[in-house]
């Protein structure tokens, strides 16, 4: 027996006819061609298959498909816009935070939410956090390092935008 | 000339995996494409006496099964490969288990179906009928006289024995001060690359198409080719999530598999292996056990080395010796001593078939010698590091010949000890350590210095060393090819004749063009995909950090010379300029740029040189002009095993929590020679990376067995995979010491951390118990064998 479910996926509203057993990784991977997220091991331990769903860290393959049944998730594939890398993928770009890259999509969505809860983390809370997900290849140092440069991007970021956002205000006092 | 060899280059491949575009096998899908899953052995030892699909095949969205008489039926067994050197009798192998299953796991009939999920319903509808028999889990248990044999046509489980001896090894003996002795053992590990074996097979009129993420397209060409019959193979490797070894060898049999799936059904068939799967049977390192026996003078200065190596190499006689045959590799380390003796037995017992993975004996080698060099000044009452120093190669004796004829092109060993020890402040850890125990603080901190070398490049032909009535030659040397194309637009184009699986191979190709073309990295891309039937193809890199190093850097570097002087010559006839003395500065040549040299040389005719072959493009195949002298065995047994010798010292601090037995590393610090760096950013993740694997490795990292042969470690949970919460932050300085052999200076560069951190962490632990009289002879330093160690003590 099919299951009809509705996901927002990356903004945009998907339609499927799942399993009650289709995992939502393979509900991504096979229906919606959204092949970014990885499956290392289908139990949960390595982290590749990571997205958000409603804000939170969820490893895609330990949820079904029908679960996500009207909510909101955000993929490897939601991240950057226009074409331009989003300052945690252009981190582990110039940072070597990678290597073969299969579980870098997964990487780069646990940074993403270590981040949006701890803008500024320490070696130590990155490690704590990134536990969640395994790399055969790096050894973490410039993983780690490619999260802390993250941070300061996004930082920057953000101070430039409430920078120019007040100085907007200003103007429009004057 | 060098504007980007020698710089940290923005990766070529990091922008596709980081917005989730790189594309891997399990990534792509053909039309009508059937997904297939295989059913594997429970038990460790049995004889198939039946087999059915009858039921499977009635299943809905079934559309065949194979079983062992199909498999027999539809192909033939794979030729002895060049990993099997020394197996006496021929035994024919298949893709999957024929009368006899010898591991659990054991590959025995694969099932096609519209859907995963249906295929995996279908496993559970094959009747298999199975006469267990009683299975050898140990290599002592194996040996034994009466134990079960697994290969009736040996008659015994070991496989092979066999030696290699060079210098007067007696004489040594005779005339030491001292015999130190130790038994050391190195476990049963693997590389888990996080993603498993994949396969896409298609049968066409044409041809068979596999994609398939092997690291050595050729493994999988031949068996292919040969298993199935067929001429006509084609083999694409997209990009590789992970390899280290473990997909050379034993990812051959389900490419078969796949492929014979392929041509039954006359639809394509992808096959992805899951994670329990590839723990399983995906293959393994191999567990060895050393009895060594070390002849030394009193100041520590080391005679000669005996060694009886055990090697346990699961239940297939098809990787038989290569994890003895690595050891020829790194078989003196970095030590002066002339003499030495290594006999070998290679015992098949019901685990795992044995695959290379990051280093292939070559960590155990390094763990003899490192284990020995401490044991020798505990005997002799002498300073560890003073003992090493005292056996090194020193710098003036470059370049040196090993006494089984490796040439170490360039190196300089006594740097690179000492500044690791200044990096590692290791007197203050001497201080440090010294009051905690004068305050009695339970705190048990140790320091290990240990010094390795990473072999790199190939030469199949050293396994002749052992085996040198080898009916047929395995291949010499090594060959591989590149070509680079200027496009019509200006843009330049490059493929390799190896795929990659995270070594940046189009990075640094990138780099390497852009300095001999004269353009900028950010002009210069890799074509795609690795293509047997368009890729310049050799043999030699099986798709290693250490042998890219050597031969696809050749290779570039040559297509790249090559088309130089091409772009030149057009250049020079068109401007009416002395070749000799036009430059090209990113991208244009005297005055005229790449992109109207594109145009002439692609459709004018009329503008071209007389006797100008028209188009902009370059192939090269390199092979080390270096290889000679013995790129064959002499009649001493004495070969060129690898090419180029890189090198490195480590040092670990750890901290050992005794109610625990748990290892904390503190500190982990490499000085290393990596030769001529390309890019140092690419070097320092391949150090990085294999470090964190050697160290996981010896903190408890591995595979256990039961005693009926059961794995009992299906999951990296279970198997113990260190995390970023274990791994230390690793310190790396680079001391680079050009070879005078290679293109550009260059040396191996890929696994060569794995070889000495597991003997880094066992000294450091070992140092840390010294107060409690612990000895450290076996890994891994799990916290369960540590805390047994202390208890014991």
């Amino acid at each position: 027996m099919k299951h009809s479910i509705q996901v927002k996926v990356n903004g945009e509203v998907c339609e499927g006819e799942v399993e009650a057993r289709t995992l939502l990784v393979h509900f991504l991977r096979d229906q919606l061609g959204l092949t970014g997220t990885h499956v290392g091991c289908v139990v949960g331990e390595c982290g590749a298959c990571s997205v958000l769903v409603d804000g939170a860290l969820v490893k895609s393959c330990l949820m079904l498909a029908v679960q996500a049944h009207e909510r909101d998730l955000v993929t490897i594939e939601g991240l950057a816009r226009d074409g331009a890398l989003q300052p945690i993928q252009e981190a582990f770009v110039s940072r070597f935070g990678l290597q073969c890259g299969f579980c870098t999509p997964g990487f780069v969505m646990a940074s993403h939410a270590l981040l949006l809860r701890n803008p500024n983390p320490t070696d130590e809370q990155i490690r704590q956090d990134l536990s969640s997900n395994l790399c055969m290849c790096t050894g973490y140092v410039q993983i780690v390092e490619a999260v802390k440069d993250a941070a300061s991007r996004l930082r920057s970021r953000q101070g430039h935008e409430d920078g120019s956002a007040t100085k907007g205000t200003k103007a429009a006092k004057q | 000339m060098t504007q980007y060899i020698g710089r940290s280059v923005r990766s070529k491949e990091a922008p596709r995996f980081v917005t989730g575009r790189g594309r891997y096998v399990d990534d792509l899908s053909l039309p009508r494409m059937l997904h297939a899953c295989i059913l594997r052995s429970p038990y460790a030892h049995a004889r198939i006496t039946a087999v059915s699909g009858d039921r499977a095949t009635q299943l809905r969205g079934v559309k065949a099964v194979l079983t062992p008489d199909d498999v027999k039926r539809l192909s033939r067994p794979f030729k002895p490969g060049r990993y099997a050197a020394g197996l006496r009798v021929p035994i024919p192998e298949y893709a999957g288990a024929i009368g006899k299953v010898r591991y659990v796991g054991e590959p025995v009939a694969i099932v096609a179906a519209d859907s995963r999920a249906v295929a995996e319903d279908a496993l559970e509808l094959i009747d298999v009928e199975y006469d267990a028999l009683p299975a050898v889990v140990t290599t002592a248990d194996a040996a034994a006289p009466a134990a079960p044999v697994l290969y009736d046509e040996l008659g015994t489980n070991v496989a092979w024995q066999g030696h290699v001896s060079y210098g007067d090894v007696e004489a040594a003996f005779a005339r030491a001060d001292r015999i130190v002795r130790e038994n050391l053992k190195v476990h049963r590990y693997s590389s888990t690359p996080l993603e498993p074996f994949a396969c896409l097979a298609e049968h066409t009129p044409e041809r068979l198409t596999i994609w398939c993420n092997a690291q050595s397209p050729d493994v999988i060409y031949d068996a292919v080719s040969e298993a199935l019959g067929i001429d006509s193979v084609r083999v694409i490797v997209p990009d590789i999530g992970g390899g280290f070894g473990q997909k050379i060898h034993l990812i051959r049999k389900y490419a078969v598999l796949a492929a014979l799936m392929a041509v039954k059904t006359g639809r394509p068939v992808k096959w992805i292996e899951d994670r329990s799967e590839h723990m399983m049977a995906g293959g393994h390192s191999c567990e060895q056990e050393f009895d060594v026996e070390a002849a030394v003078r009193a100041n520590g200065e080391v005679l000669g080395l005996k060694i009886r190596d055990t090697d346990d190499v699961g239940g297939s006689v098809s990787t038989l010796t290569i994890h003895f045959t690595n050891k020829l590799n790194n078989l003196f380390n970095t030590y002066k001593v002339q003499h030495l003796r290594l006999d070998g037995r290679s015992v098949l017992t019901n685990k795992c078939p044995v695959v290379p993975n990051r280093g292939i004996g070559k960590p155990g080698m390094c763990f003899v010698w490192e284990r020995m060099m401490d044991r020798i000044a505990q005997e002799l009452a002498l300073d560890p590091i003073e003992v090493r120093r005292r056996n090194l190669v020193p710098a003036d004796r470059f370049p040196y010949t090993t006494p089984n004829g490796n040439i170490h092109g360039s190196g300089d060993y006594q740097t690179l000890l000492d500044k690791v020890l200044v990096n590692v402040d290791y007197a203050g850890v001497r201080r440090r350590q010294a009051e905690e125990h004068a305050r009695r603080a339970g705190s048990y901190i140790g320091i290990g210095v240990v010094i390795g070398i990473e072999p790199g490049g190939r030469n199949a032909a050293r396994d002749m060393a052992i085996f040198p009535q080898s009916a047929q030659m395995p291949g010499a040397g090594g060959v591989e090819g590149a070509t680079v194309k200027i496009e019509k637009n200006g843009s330049v184009l490059f493929t390799l004749g190896s795929p990659s699986c995270g070594q940046s191979h189009e990075t640094t190709a990138s780099q390497i063009i852009a300095d001999v073309l004269g353009v900028a990295p950010e002009r210069v891309s890799a074509v795609g995909a690795f293509d047997t039937a368009l890729s310049p193809w050799g043999i030699s890199s099986s798709n290693s950090g250490n042998n890219f190093h050597l031969y696809d850097v050749g290779a570039v570097h040559g297509a790249a010379t090559r088309l130089r002087d091409k772009v030149l010559t057009l250049a020079a006839h068109v401007l009416k300029a002395d070749k000799e003395t036009l430059r090209i500065d990113d991208g244009v040549v005297g005055t005229i740029t790449f992109a109207e040299l594109g145009t002439i040389a692609y459709g004018n005719q009329a503008m071209l040189p007389p006797g100008f072959e028209p188009g902009l493009q370059a192939t090269y195949y390199h092979s080390h002009p270096h290889a000679d002298p013995l790129m064959l065995p002499d009649a001493q047994g004495r070969v060129r095993a690898q090419y180029t010798f890189s090198s490195a010292a480590h040092a670990a601090v750890v901290d050992v929590d005794p109610e625990t037995g748990r290892v904390r590393v503190l500190r982990y610090v490499i000085v290393s020679d990596n030769g001529t760096l390309i890019n140092p950013a690419v070097v320092d993740g391949q150090i990085y990376g294999s470090a964190a694997h050697g160290i996981s490795v010896a903190l408890g990292e591995g595979f256990v067995y039961g005693a009926d042969g059961q794995l009992l470690t299906m999951t990296l949970l279970d198997y113990g995979k260190s995390t970023t919460l274990e791994t230390p932050h690793i310190e790396i300085e680079h001391y680079p010491v050009p070879d005078p052999f290679t293109t550009l200076g260059q040396k191996a560069a890929g696994e060569g951390a794995a070889i000495p951190s597991p003997a880094a962490i066992a000294s450091a632990v070992e140092d840390a118990l010294a107060p409690l009289g612990v000895k450290v002879r076996h890994l891994p330093l799990s916290p369960e064998r540590v805390w047994n160690l202390i208890r014991e003590a």
